[in-house]
């Protein structure tokens, strides 16, 4: 495998490289090495810094790549701050799915599928091989700006176990949230016979959270519901809106105790300990959550994951792509499309998903047999749930203000769940807000 | 005789004058790299966001590019999350601040007896004060949460429900107020004992010589001698209190609902999250106006307070 890669990669690089005087300049040469900084959240970082560096300097000898990580609540305004500066630190910005048109807004992006950028890039690297909803992501306004560089999806994650102890079959993609609904008050359960509850059936974000709205709309996307209408207004306080958040507070009346307060980590955590039979969050922690046993009580066998309970026009995924971005101010922008494009290319993409398990957006690599027999069935929650998320663009709102618009709704979907007002006036609050915001 | 009296004066007044100068210079020269510091480090940043409370701010330089006026301000003035933070603001106060100050000096009062292993205890108290906000945020967050909780579990065992602390929007008020005052509760107690310690002892004796019995010395003596520690000390307690914010964004987040969105926490969010500067540093300029006033009103209390003892 890695004699593969690393012929593939020298083919891409000797298909960039074209003049000599180019490559001793662009990618670096022996004792004049070029040098490229990254700034990216500090959740993945490290592990890039280690791992992924080496791999790509072994078919990129000459160029050094240094990553900042930065915590996810500080990202966005750092990169902004930088980026928008004389004289940006970092080359290469990797972006939240909906922090693009915020960036290329400031003008400081390179378009990557440009004149200047297309003479780097190599002919085997299929821009169409990318499934639509991902690499949409990182485009605005008909400019390609970035490449997909892990991929995510919010997911249905299933305790197998729990469902059989209930007596109920595992639940399989076409679960409808009706099925789910009947199934659940069956899956809060006493497992142990000591008379006391211990096992409930969802856990997800409920708290006052950005993400927390994310459940929301894919319940209300899965249905036919849109945040944002044709003319750019909120679009979603209506019956199928108001509809889906009845249903997103409804899964509490079936979640643990003080689950009002969970997110990402407390559901993380009932899950992982065996105490809710499923769970709505990123698929990307099924590694952790099934396989590695120093995060887990789960096993492989006991793990399932699929796309969220369809709704009455499909089932529900919602995207969550973090993508490469090059400041088109950077005087080594060349070598920073070099590791964006490998990173993002077949080969590299593979190595990813094999040794990190990030999870891919190419048709080829999702289409291929995974190195590690767990990733299998992820393979296949990530093809449906592009599907679907392209389709019912299940996505949070692309709006250069799209993180404002999203603390609005995390603010009134919150006061909803936690029963402060109704879901009506929730959204009723949320839409005249956000219009405001986006007038 | 008088000329050279007259020209020796002048010769003094001279020197006088010079030594004056050279005494202002040699001042100067030693205070003025803490005043260029103090200008940058407090000054600017605050002059700075005045500046961009009363423009638009073109996020692709981060620079003030168009005079607004008061629109920033309008803006704020209509917005229902900024008000909703204040009133919620203003209630942890109400809560935290009394009950802190209570506990605090009550506390003082009852252990300010000569006992070995005094000076042990009081060094404990400042555990609470050293551990960082988020970390005890977290922290508390894990031992409150219903499913997982010792407090609960406790509470369980005594047959006492299982609340659900950082859910329910009227508790969660309450359980920030709990874990701001165990945290600052502590210096509270110190700076208490402190000036328990410093009383005159003198006053007590002929105190005890006239029969006074406890509650009398209590009322009569303690509190009114301790009038302008309570009153200083609370108003440092204020200006820490009304600056809440990542004990709550560790345990509540704001939440749930907007139940413990203090202002400090929406500010942020409407600035580093929603990217909102302009608008952000217009209520943070009305968040500074209003302490600096109740700050005013306190210390003319506190003044009046200690005359009238």
């Amino acid at each position: 495998m890695k004699i593969t890669l690393q012929v593939s990669g020298i083919a891409i690089a000797a298909v960039m490289a074209g003049p000599a005087a180019v490559w001793a300049q662009g990618l670096g040469a022996e004792g004049s090495p070029v040098e490229i900084t990254m700034i990216a959240n500090e959740a993945f970082a490290n592990q890039w810094q280690e791992q992924m560096v080496p791999e790509f300097q072994k078919v990129y000898p000459h160029i050094n790549v240094v990553i900042d990580g930065v915590p996810y609540t500080e990202l966005l305004a750092k990169s902004m701050l930088d980026a928008t500066g004389p004289d940006p630190v970092y080359d290469i910005i990797i972006a939240d799915d909906p922090w693009t048109p915020q960036l290329a807004q400031t003008g400081v992006l390179l378009d990557l599928k440009g004149e200047q950028v297309a003479g780097w890039t190599a002919p085997e690297f299929e821009w169409d091989d990318f499934y639509a909803a991902p690499l949409a992501a990182s485009e605005w306004q008909g400019v390609q700006y970035g490449v997909p560089l892990r991929s995510n999806l919010l997911l249905m994650f299933v305790n197998k176990s729990l469902y059989e102890k209930a007596g109920l079959p595992a639940p399989t993609p076409e679960l409808t949230w009706e099925q789910f609904f009947e199934q659940a008050p069956q899956l809060v359960q006493d497992t142990n016979g000591d008379g006391k509850v211990d096992a409930w059936a969802v856990d997800t974000y409920f708290l006052r959270d950005p993400l927390t709205p994310t459940i929301w709309q894919t319940i209300m996307n899965s249905n036919g519901g849109a945040l944002l209408g044709e003319d750019g207004k909120a679009a979603f306080n209506n019956e199928t809106g108001v509809a889906a958040l009845e249903t997103h507070k409804r899964l509490l009346e079936f979640a643990p105790p003080g689950a009002v307060s969970h997110g990402f980590n407390e559901s993380l955590q009932a899950f992982r300990q065996g105490q809710v039979a499923t769970m709505f969050t990123w698929g990307s922690v099924f590694k952790g959550t099934a396989v590695d046993p120093a995060t887990t009580t789960l096993t492989p066998e006991q793990v399932g994951i699929q796309v969220m309970p369809v709704g009455s026009a499909s089932a529900g995924a919602h995207r969550g792509i973090w993508s490469g971005v090059i400041n088109n101010k950077s005087e080594n922008a060349e070598a920073a499309w070099a590791l964006l494009q490998w990173l993002s290319s077949k080969e590299g993409e593979a190595w990813q998903s094999n040794t990190l398990g990030v999870f891919p957006a190419r048709r080829s690599t999702l289409d291929s047999t995974p190195e590690s027999e767990w990733m299998a069935p992820v393979f296949e929650a990530l093809k449906q749930g592009y599907e679907v998320a392209e389709q019912g663009q299940m996505w949070r709102p692309r709006t250069p203000k799209s993180d404002a618009v999203q603390q609005v709704l995390a603010d009134e979907v919150s006061r909803a769940l936690s029963g402060q007002i109704a879901a009506q006036e929730a959204l009723d609050t949320a839409a005249s807000r956000i219009d405001r915001l986006l007038d | 005789m008088a000329v050279t009296d007259h020209s020796e004066g002048a010769r003094q007044a001279r020197t006088r004058s010079g030594r004056d100068w050279s005494d202002l210079v040699s001042r100067w020269s030693f205070m003025l790299p803490a005043a260029i510091i103090l200008a940058a480090v407090l000054a600017y940043p605050i002059l700075y966001t005045f500046q961009i409370s009363f423009a638009s701010l073109d996020l692709a330089t981060f620079t003030a590019t168009e005079w607004v006026g008061f629109e920033n301000y309008r803006e704020i003035l209509g917005d229902r999350g900024f008000w909703n933070s204040m009133k919620v603001t203003g209630i942890y106060l109400a809560w935290a601040l009394p009950i802190q100050m209570i506990l605090g000096f009550g506390i003082a009062y009852l252990i300010n007896v000569e006992w070995k292993g005094r000076s042990a205890v009081r060094a404990l108290f400042l555990i609470p004060m050293v551990v960082a906000p988020v970390v005890a945020g977290g922290i508390w967050r894990m031992m409150l949460d219903p499913l997982w909780g010792m407090v609960n579990w406790f509470l369980g065992l005594l047959g006492l429900g299982n609340p659900d602390w950082l859910g329910d929007p009227n508790l969660a008020m309450a359980t920030i107020v709990i874990i701001d005052t165990w945290r600052w509760t502590p210096f509270v107690i110190l700076i208490a004992t402190a000036a328990l310690m410093a009383l005159p002892k003198d006053v007590f004796e002929a105190a005890d010589i006239d029969g006074a019995n406890w509650w009398t010395k209590l009322w009569s003596i303690t509190i009114p001698l301790l009038v302008p520690i309570i009153a200083a000390t609370f108003v440092v307690r204020w200006l820490g209190a009304v600056k809440m914010f990542d004990i709550v964004l560790a345990s509540t987040r704001g939440g749930p609902g907007d139940a413990t969105n203090v202002v400090n926490l929406y500010i942020y969010e409407q600035a580093f999250r929603s990217l909102r500067f302009a608008e952000s540093a217009a209520m943070a300029v009305v968040v500074l106006v209003l302490t600096m006033i109740l700050t005013g009103l306190f210390l003319i209390g506190t003044r009046r307070l200690e005359r009238s003892y």
